[in-house]
């Protein structure tokens, strides 16, 4: 399964949305109407799904799956 | 005071989910209490509740919204939006900053709040849910539901144990007869069935541990008394001034007339023997409504299935009525579906409404022989009477009374 995918179905799960809901280049906010709290929740998970770390800094509201694929991936390829 | 109208009912209990089905179940003298299936509760002595099983079935509520909050906001949903279907209100026409909503709790939401605590201890701080800061506290529902709706008015949730839903709707009735609001959604929600909310119910004392015959537990009154059972749900309902809903042609259920609360003051748990203060909630409540004790036609009993506590009710009554009392049916429906605690006397009110609006008075259930031969007790099945004003009392640990009138429109 490649990232981004992967990072739909976390996301998908956690927050009870439809995959189909989560696009590409819409943030979390415009796409889903994220809430803080389901971003706290949101990190974590992905954090537990990767195995790396993430700051509430670099994964906001305003981030769109692209944005959350590249520093994902950045990350494991360090 | 101004009286108020009542123009929608919404009603989650183990006695049915919405009023139609609920009334049925409560005119035929069902008994909804049996043993708890949700957890393996057979170690605590009182093992028995009214608990509520089909919610989901009832609900618009969405996956996403519902892993945030715990049931007892879940219930005050459904409740809240089954009364205003039946008031025929879509809340997206109302001006949000004059709709308020006043809601009774008393334990707060320990099936999601022990479920966090519980990982924890297991997993550290972050195997605790973000959403546990806003879903276990008392006043959780009102803001759900405030949220859910855009409601924007001046809102509160009272915390006052059992009696805590009955005050609930009497500030609520106090703030629209000042026109401060022009509608509320007022009521109470409990859910008391989970393992840690239960452990305090039961060390509290005053549990049936009748498991074996779970429908012959809540015996208020009976000379077999043996404390009483809890329940889970919430009851809501519209409450609007007469005119505007006249305005709007609503059809009224019936009226909040009166409304007088007071404290015994005596101790922390029990409340005092002798049902002076009770008394004189009943009268302050009489007094506001305008009514005298030989209007009332009916009175529905807090009913705690304790010695102490339903002899001092008795008193409170006699020293009210005098020798009206035996010409005024009481009963104490709860037995049927359990004490719902923090939302007891919310259902009590809708049981009120629905008993004057069909002229039939709803039985205690397990009244066999009444401790004492000096009231009117309805029991075993409904009885017919013809009912324009009503008086519902509603008591909370270490007495706190809390008595409301009610009416026909």
């Amino acid at each position: 399964m490649d990232t981004k995918t992967k990072i739909k179905e976390v996301l998908s799960n956690l927050l009870k949305v439809k995959i189909e809901e989560l696009k590409d280049e819409s943030t979390l906010i415009d796409s889903i109407g994220v809430d803080s709290t389901e971003m706290v929740e949101s990190v974590i998970a992905l954090e537990k799904a990767f195995g790396v770390k993430l700051s509430p800094k670099e994964i906001t509201k305003n981030s769109t799956i692209n944005d959350i694929v590249s520093n994902i991936e950045g990350k494991i390829a360090k | 005071m101004e009286k108020i109208a009542v123009t929608g009912i919404g009603v989650v209990s183990p006695s049915g989910i919405g009023k139609r089905q609920f009334w049925a179940n409560i005119k035929s003298g069902r008994s909804f209490i049996k043993k708890i299936t949700r957890f393996d509760a057979s170690l605590y002595p009182a093992h028995i509740a009214g608990q509520i099983d089909d919610l989901e079935k009832y609900s618009h509520i969405s996956e996403r919204l519902l892993k945030k909050i715990d049931a007892f906001s879940h219930m005050a949903l459904v409740a809240a939006e089954l009364a205003l279907q039946d008031a025929g209100i879509d809340i997206k026409n109302e001006d949000p900053n004059l709709v308020g909503i006043f809601l009774g709790n008393a334990i707060g939401g320990w099936l999601y709040a022990e479920t966090e605590l519980r990982d924890l201890y297991l997993e550290g701080r972050e195997g605790v849910s973000p959403y546990m800061a806003s879903a276990w506290f008392p006043a959780a529902p009102q803001g759900q539901v405030s949220i859910y709706y855009g409601i924007k008015g001046f809102s509160k949730t009272v915390v006052s144990d059992r009696a805590s839903s009955l005050m609930a709707l009497g500030y609520a009735r106090k703030v629209l007869a000042k026109n401060k609001l022009n509608m509320i959604l007022g009521g109470g929600m409990e859910a008391p069935v989970s393992p840690y909310a239960l452990l305090c119910c039961n060390t509290y004392g005053a549990l049936s541990k009748n498991n074996n015959d779970p429908q012959a537990a809540y015996r208020p009154f009976d000379q077999a008394r043996s404390g009483f059972v809890i329940g889970e749900g919430a009851g809501i309902v519209v409450m609007e001034s007469i005119k505007r809903a006249q305005d709007r042609q609503a059809n009224i259920l019936g009226l909040i007339s009166g409304y007088g609360t007071t404290c015994d003051g005596v101790n922390r748990i029990n409340c005092a023997s002798d049902g002076k203060e009770l008394a004189r909630a009943i009268k302050m409540a009489l007094s506001d409504a305008k009514a005298t004790v030989e209007e009332i036609g009916y009175i529905s009993l807090d009913g705690l299935a304790v010695e102490l506590w339903d002899n001092s009710e008795i008193k409170a009554l006699e020293l009210v009525f005098g020798n009206n009392l035996k010409k005024i049916p009481v009963s104490c429906p709860k037995s049927m579906f359990g004490n719902l605690l923090g939302a007891s006397g919310a259902l009590d009110m809708i049981i009120a409404f629905l008993a004057m609006e069909h002229n039939l008075v709803p039985p205690t259930l397990n009244l066999d022989k009444p401790a004492q031969n000096n009231l009117n007790y309805v029991a075993k099945e409904s009885r017919e009477y013809k009912i324009n004003k009503s008086l519902i009392i509603s008591r909370g640990r270490g007495g706190i009374n809390s008595v409301l009138v009610v009416e026909k429109a």
